[in-house]
């Protein structure tokens, strides 16, 4: 009846881990992804030809639990890894050979000249990038700095949009968050440690664009940070999850030429380009939703309450009777459920990704199944046919607009028998790709990473 | 472990435990007869052909049914008693439930074992420790097919809903496997497992 999508394996990255692998990171801008293994190993995999380029070891004394690249780097990547050693690495490598993988050249990792000044890549933060050419094969990535300060297995690490700040979470129910100095010396200055969740944090998220942080708990709750007068605080506290919340994905957040929110089945233009209008809108004024999966089996959206609307909406003390002394004031935040995705799972649920490029929701958990998701307009007629078969008026509609979220695919037994812990979008950059493609990428048990098209 | 938590505890007959050796009273309900030891655990459907799934060593694995869960884990020891936990009665064959994972793919081959821990004492401390030596024990036991739910049964511990959050995280069970002490604790219950 409704469009599907259609997922088709593409891949699988090769040689995969012998042991678990938890989680895989697509780098922000080059063609690669560092995979993190049980076997206390990082694996870089290129998604041109999906081989392993390298495997950064020696670093963490047990399983490397979660990694995150920061972003806006120009000609060095840097990878921060969390481990249930406690402790997270930093990691620094020059770009060279992911820039030849994506100019299509494939494996590349032999016949590197050999820099004559290898002095260079100890670089202090001045020397220029072409001039620090690469170092040996074995020496490829270097070992910045150790961030030590958790009691327990770190979860989750976070860069936030600017990448000055990095965000890490632990079993010891604290969040770490962490200034990158960017002095050449590889300084980092604890920021803010927050321990309001009563358990295990779970995940840490960074919003796209503002220093606002989004954490999932063992607690079964979803808070919300950001900063006032230099004080890192709570804004907000989210209970509607029925178990651990596993992890977090914002929603992208609109650029030029590229639609990414809600399909409008309708033939016609006017009324699409007006849906869209007063989606922008209503988006501009709550700013990027958050989307989280629990153990509760559930996927679910949320979305802040404008401010202006705080004022006077359902929370005001008119319609509630409470009275103002205790209502959200200054940085409160008041965050509501948007919607619960259609029921695709039957064990936890570990891991959401929303796509920044085409707003398709996938999740995927113990239960070895892949989901994915679309969220369409509905329209008047649709919103009349609803009405007709009761006698309830929907007084919101006209000036709300409304959408729903439809279960458009599933991939059964995804990594056969095993778990996947984890599945994230990332640009396709193959051969067989053409122009703007994303793939899914998805992380299992077995130590499999499979690389996934999805087509609609 | 300064003092015992139960010093006493009550000890079943070991020759009144289920078992496959004998036919017991479930197993003659089932299928009748005293030769029904050696036919085949689950019927063997003959017409259909072989599962298509050559998913590695699927083919030649043998059917897993209650009775063989409970071998698996009735023979781990009390952490404080050199006593098994089916001696014990923590485990027992009743609280053991094999079903498919996914009731909606008729042709997945995952499946929960979900089992049932009756600590010998309301508030025993030990009961996260009994339930994750049971977890570890299938998760090394069994096919990765199969999915464990290890759950203290209802109304018999203080902080039941505590241990059952802590023994169905994959995350913390992880990280236990990789904690020295605590599998070191957990080897020794193992040390009467065949």
């Amino acid at each position: 009846m409704s469009p599907k999508v259609t997922i088709t394996h593409l891949s699988d990255l090769t040689p995969p881990s012998q042991e678990r692998t938890w989680l895989t990171a697509p780098h922000p801008t080059l063609p690669i992804v560092a995979t993190c293994s049980s076997d206390k190993t990082i694996r870089v995999y290129s998604l041109t030809n999906f081989t392993l380029l390298s495997t950064i070891t020696g670093g963490h004394k047990r399983s490397v639990r979660t990694a995150a690249w920061k972003p806006h780097m120009t000609g060095e990547s840097v990878l921060a890894t969390g481990s249930f050693d406690a402790t997270v690495g930093i990691w620094r490598r020059w770009d060279s050979y992911g820039q030849e993988d994506s100019a299509g050249m494939g494996m590349s990792s032999n016949d590197k000249p050999i820099p004559a000044d290898t002095l260079t890549a100890a670089s202090n933060g001045t020397g220029t990038v072409a001039a620090d050419r690469e170092e040996e094969d074995e020496e490829e990535w270097r070992f910045a700095v150790l961030l030590d300060g958790h009691d327990s297995e770190v979860k989750s690490v976070s860069w936030s949009a600017s990448g000055m700040l990095l965000a890490t979470c632990s079993r010891d129910k604290s969040i770490w968050i962490w200034e990158d100095l960017d002095d050449g010396d590889n300084n980092f200055e604890t920021v803010a440690v927050m321990q309001e969740h009563g358990g295990d944090v779970k995940c840490v998220s960074w919003h796209p664009s503002e220093e606002c942080l989004a954490s999932g708990s063992y607690d079964d709750t979803i808070r919300l940070w950001r900063e006032d007068l230099d004080d890192w605080g709570q804004v907000a506290c989210i209970k509607g999850h029925g178990g651990t919340v596993w992890f977090l994905d914002w929603e992208g957040e609109e650029t030029e030429g590229n639609w990414s929110g809600p399909i409008a089945h309708s033939d016609s233009e006017s009324e699409l380009s007006a849906l869209q209008a007063q989606w922008r809108s209503q988006r501009a004024l709550s700013g990027p939703r958050l989307l989280s999966c629990s153990d509760d089996r559930t996927v679910r959206v949320w979305r802040r309450q404008p401010k202006e609307s705080q004022q006077t909406g359902p929370l005001s003390s008119a319609t509630t009777g409470i009275p103002s002394i205790i209502r959200p004031t200054g940085t409160d935040e008041v965050w509501e459920e948007d919607a619960v995705l259609p029921r695709a799972h039957e064990l936890p649920v570990y891991a959401v990704a929303w796509s920044k490029r085409t707003g398709l929701v996938a999740s995927t958990g113990a239960d070895g199944r892949i989901a994915l998701y679309e969220e369409r307009f509905v329209t008047r007629e649709q919103e009349q046919e609803q009405q007709a078969g009761s006698d309830a008026m929907d007084t919101t509609s006209g000036d709300v607009l409304r959408t729903e979220w439809v279960l458009v695919g599933v991939q059964d037994g995804a990594h056969g028998i095993y778990e996947i812990n984890h599945v994230a979008w990332a640009k396709r950059a193959d051969r067989g790709s053409g122009g703007e493609e994303e793939v899914l990428v998805s992380t299992a048990d077995d130590g499999s990473v499979k690389v996934w098209t999805v087509t609609r | 472990m300064a003092e015992m938590q139960n010093s006493n505890p009550t000890i079943l007959n070991a020759a009144d435990l289920p078992t496959r050796l004998r036919p017991t009273v479930t197993r003659k309900s089932e299928y009748g007869g005293i030769f029904t030891s050696a036919l085949p655990l689950t019927p063997v459907d003959f017409e259909s052909d072989p599962p298509s799934d050559s998913e590695d060593d699927n083919l030649l694995e043998e059917p897993i049914d209650e009775q063989e869960i409970y071998d698996l884990i009735s023979s781990i020891s009390d952490p404080e008693h050199p006593i098994s936990l089916g001696e014990l009665a923590v485990v027992s064959l009743p609280d053991i439930a094999i079903k498919p994972t996914l009731p909606d793919v008729p042709d997945s081959p995952l499946q929960s074992v979900t089992v049932l821990i009756t600590p010998t004492i309301t508030h025993c401390s030990l009961a996260t420790v009994i339930g994750l030596g049971v977890r570890v024990r299938l998760e090394q036991s069994l096919p990765p097919r199969f999915r464990m739910d290890v759950r203290i049964k209802e109304g018999t511990h203080s902080t039941g809903d505590e241990v059952n959050k802590q023994l169905a995280d994959k995350e913390r069970v992880a990280a236990a496997l990789e904690n020295g002490a605590l599998m070191g604790v957990i080897a020794k219950m193992m040390e009467t497992c065949h």
